[in-house]
């Protein structure tokens, strides 16, 4: 399949879909969803594959319902638009609440994720040699386990709708990271980890991946903190202020912030699968999510992110908003049809635009309400020392090992790598196994602190899972440190 | 199903590759798969993907490299081009410190034994009936979501160590619907799983919902955390058995100290004596693979017998590093939990039991401390408070933080009967997946850690 050849019968297959009654229709064509995955477990290169996907999505707004289909062979270009109209017509044998997508402008444009040097054109002989490099000074006597993990994701794709918007794009996504691991005096395995981040600014090619700042240059030091694990004493069950590095804070975000704002699990796309949300309609503009150090943005006009694409899977520019407004909730992440159809339900306009956040992971997957870059945004509360000198007892907590989260998102449980125990002002030793608890809006309104531009980073995250069927989305999140009080820390014995 | 050019050009390219003394492995997926998924009392998406992808493992001496395409697969030419970009990957690969193991055919295998054609052409109209009926009977007023999966997997192995050919052909479908109070926000849930045309009944589904619609009028209880006994739907018992297994009876994690078996050898006692698990690709509950996708033989496998451990996997590296022998277990698993000797009813069971948590599923479980075996994950659908095997209110969102080594150790009683529960994910290419286990467990001096004031 080539673009070129693709124009026309797309666009004779929106026009027929259109004159058969639907309410609107697009295409997404990639002639390229390419990706490469390196592991080097123990030195050794468990993982030396690479993937290619090509094809054509088709969805169709027919009755108020969707319908969808893809195809990856030529000849059956024609054949997945009378697919996905005849699917959209099925589906609306069974509609409460018709969906609508307005009409908007035509857009035309294109989008480039910004790179140097594209790692796909890297010759493999070099990429082994610099994670090779990597995994050599991971190396150590008393360090058991080593992984050095690079994912390389390449998308080139164009988009058509009904509105008359044409839309070309080139996205290039870099994901590593690193882990040691060795069994404690009680024959558990103990681990640190370091993953591939961007600085929010910059570009994102192999550029990123060589950059020691932005992740390779973390081996001493997890070394260090590893050996201090093996020996460590476990973090005790107590309430104690916790402070959340980027490594954490943004699996904290996305989980309690990130997803319960997605407008489609407000109002219920999800409950078969992932879960609702605490958050309804009335909540926008009332309810008070965080303490007034708590600020929330989507998109953030952040350059250098796997959740910057451009524009969306619908044809909307991405949108740089507020979602959390000095602690009240003031929007979501939203998609046309979601915002149409809760204003509906609302009965007054809750959401003025889409926040371009309709987003799907491949050709052959319709797109939904996905996480674009949920940031908080940097606080006055000083740099990582000023904030530790300004606890009393409390734990620094860096990089999850495990999540769990209730299924409207209203409380949560966390597991992290690594704790530093912090009493009067002071890091006074580390701590293993910490774990830690709490209800979403509670454990918000005890944010106490918030890092400034200096303890701001952008966290990726290339594998959030949602939808059915499934789609892992590459994702973004820049966070400061972030300190709360009174978690409940540790298990009870 | 693959149409003879298709399946011929992978033999023609294996053939030629078998020539040269290249060592591969090919693996041909062709999923046709449809999903309906309601929301808000409508069909939210209605899918149809129909998808082919083609795998090409390499092994040149001790570097291997893969290479994974879906497109286009018309002849013997797109076949070639992916082979040789897998060879070029293995040449510039960097070796290991130990030898691969071969991928090979053992033995040719041409199986359809859960194959209906029916539903793999099943009209999606019939699934929006089903919905329909479902919502109709149970009551409009009330909130329904829900998917269906349904489809075909096709999938064919060669390599070029021999002539054999492994090709298996199956459907399967997935049902889910989840009713949900638009007011006070309780949520019901029904699976039915199946691979057969007419297998998915709307009847089942309302009358698994008319059974809690009344206990669920009354006022949701918040449980303090504690210990408790709780009583555990199939749902729970098959992802509770499941992370015990993946966490704990991997050869790679064992060998390597991960494990929370680890420190116990064969023959061990590991969990309460009720339990016993197999893996077991002739059993109807499951979905059946005679052959795992790096070609090897399924046969019955013993994991857990009377809580003693048993065997562990091990995948091909792990087996090569350590010096082991591969086990089958590459691709679907068919883990078959034996069933018990309580009573045919779960309310039967706990009466007499004082207060008991009946907990259908768990959502969103993880693994804190895989060492320790300590899992975390929330009740969600139709958890209900009991009293010697009376209900007698909905329970509020309620955690489980627990080990494996507890709660699957404490086991009181397990059904006399099993049922199937579908485990198939949709994250990547379609697999099919189902495990066959008790219709429900009782563990007692199970942790509650933390509660919330909803559903
Ligand atoms: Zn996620």
């Amino acid at each position: 399949m080539r673009v070129e050849n693709l124009e026309r019968p797309v666009a004779e297959g929106i026009a027929r879909a259109m004159n058969a009654g639907a309410g609107y229709c697009d295409a997404r064509f990639f002639s390229e969803d390419g990706s490469e995955t390196l592991v080097l477990y123990d030195g050794n290169l468990e993982a030396n594959t690479a993937s290619f996907e090509s094809g054509l999505g088709v969805r169709v707004l027919y009755g108020g319902a969707w319908g969808f289909a893809a195809t990856s062979r030529a000849s059956d270009v024609s054949e997945a638009f009378e697919k996905a109209l005849a699917n959209a017509k099925t589906a609306s044998m069974l509609v409460s609440i018709p969906l609508n997508m307005g009409v908007l402008p035509a857009v035309t444009g294109s989008y480039s994720s910004p790179v140097v040097q594209d790692p796909f054109d890297v010759p493999l002989s070099e990429k082994l040699a610099f994670l090779g490099g990597l995994d050599e000074r991971l190396k150590a006597d008393f360090v058991q386990r080593r992984v050095v993990f690079l994912y390389l994701q390449r998308m080139r794709n164009w988009f058509w709708n009904s509105d008359g918007s044409f839309i070309e794009r080139n996205l290039l996504n870099c994901f590593a990271d690193s882990m040691v691991m060795a069994q404690d005096g009680d024959g558990q395995m103990q681990r640190r980890s370091k993953s591939l981040l961007t600085p929010g600014t910059g570009t994102r090619g192999w550029e990123m991946v060589t950059n020691p700042d932005l992740w390779s240059g973390r081996a001493e030091g997890m070394k260090e903190e590893l050996s201090q694990l093996l020996t460590a004493p476990e973090l005790e069950y107590g309430r104690r202020s916790v402070i959340l590095l980027p490594g954490q804070g943004h699996l904290q975000v996305h989980e309690t912030i990130g997803h319960p704002l997605e407008l489609d699990r407000i109002l219920g796309y999800e409950l078969s699968y992932a879960g609702g949300s605490f958050v309804t309609l009335d909540s926008f503009g009332r309810l008070r999510y965080g303490s007034d150090k708590l600020s929330v943005s989507a998109f953030g006009s952040v350059e250098n992110s796997p959740g910057s694409f451009g524009y969306d899977d619908e044809g909307t520019p991405e949108r740089d908003y507020l979602l959390i407004d000095k602690g009240i909730l003031v929007n979501c992440l939203t998609s046309r049809a979601m915002i149409s159809e809760a204003n509906h339900t609302a009965g007054r306009q809750v959401f003025e635009h889409s926040g371009g956040a309709s987003r799907s992971t491949a050709f052959y997957k319709a797109p939904i309400d996905r996480m674009t870059n949920v940031n908080v945004l940097p606080g006055n509360d000083g740099n990582l020392s000023d904030i530790i000198a300004g606890t009393e007892d409390g734990v620094l907590l860096d990089n999850p090992t495990s999540w769990s989260i209730g299924s409207n998102r209203e409380h949560f449980h966390f597991g992290c790598e690594i704790a530093w125990e912090i009493k009067g002002g002071k890091i006074t030793r580390v701590l293993k196994n910490p774990t830690y608890q709490g209800h979403t809006l509670e454990f918000y309104g005890r944010l106490s602190a918030v890092g400034d531009r200096s303890t701001w980073v952008v966290e990726q995250v290339p594998n959030c899972g949602k939808g059915e069927p499934n789609q892992v989305m590459e994702i973004g999140h820049g966070v400061p440190v972030m300190r709360f009080d009174d978690v409940i820390t540790g298990e009870e014995k | 199903m693959l149409d003879e050019t298709t399946r011929d050009a992978i033999l023609k390219v294996r053939d030629e590759a078998a020539e040269k003394g290249i060592d591969a492995l090919f693996t041909m997926h062709r999923e046709k798969s449809h999903l309906m998924r309601i929301g808000n009392n409508s069909v939210s998406l209605n899918t149809s993907e129909d998808l082919t992808r083609l795998d090409v493992e390499v092994i040149n001496g001790r570097r291997e490299g893969s290479y994974t395409i879906m497109g286009d697969i018309t002849g013997p030419d797109s076949v070639r081009k992916a082979l040789a970009v897998a060879v070029e990957k293995a040449s510039v690969s960097t070796p290991k410190d130990y030898d691969p193991i071969s991928r090979m055919v053992e033995e040719s295998a041409e199986e359809m034994l859960q194959y209906d054609e029916a539903l793999e052409a099943m009209d999606p109209g019939e699934k929006a009936v089903v919905y329909r009926e479902i919502i109709e009977k149970t009551g409009s007023h009330l909130n329904f979501s829900g998917s269906w999966s349904s489809g075909s997997t096709e999938v064919l192995l060669a390599s070029t160590n021999n002539d054999n050919l492994a090709w298996r052909i199956g459907t399967d479908q997935q049902f889910t619907c989840v009713l949900k109070h638009p007011e006070k926000k309780w949520e019901l849930a029904s699976f039915q799983t199946g691979w057969q045309a007419g297998e998915v009944k709307a009847g089942n589904t309302i009358e698994s919902f008319n059974w809690l619609l009344p206990i669920y009028q009354k006022p949701g209880f918040r449980v303090e955390p504690g210990e408790y006994t709780v009583l555990f739907g199939s749902q729970a018992v098959a992802e509770i058995i499941g992370m015990a297994i993946g966490t704990g009876m991997t050869g790679r994690g064992y060998e390597e100290g991960m494990n929370w078996t680890c420190g116990k050898k064969p023959g061990d006692s590991i969990l309460s004596d009720r339990i016993t698990v197999i893996d077991d690709p002739t059993d109807m509950n499951t979905f059946r693979f005679g052959f795992d996708m790096a070609g090897m033989t399924r046969n019955i496998f013993p994991i857990v017998e009377n809580g003693r451990m048993m065997n562990l996997f091990y995948d091909l590296a792990t087996a090569a590093k350590y010096g082991k022998k591969p086990t089958p277990h590459s691709g679907s698993a068919s883990v078959v939990v034996s069933p018990g000797d309580g009573p045919e009813c779960p309310m039967e069971a706990v009466k007499g039991m004082g207060r008991v948590l009946y907990i259908p599923a768990l959502h969103y479980t993880h693994i804190p401390n895989r060492s320790k075996g300590i899992f975390t994950g929330s009740s969600r659908f139709s958890a209900v408070l009991l009293e010697n095997g009376e209900m007698v209110s909905p329970i509020f969102s309620s955690r489980i933080t627990d080990t494996f080594q507890n709660v699957l150790g404490n086991v009181a009683v397990l059904a006399p009967w099993c049922t199937s529960v579908n485990g198939s994910s949709t994250y990547d290419r379609r697999m099919p997946e189902a495990a066959s286990v008790p219709g429900y467990m009782v563990s007692t001096g199970v942790k509650i850690t933390d509660s919330a004031e909803s559903f």
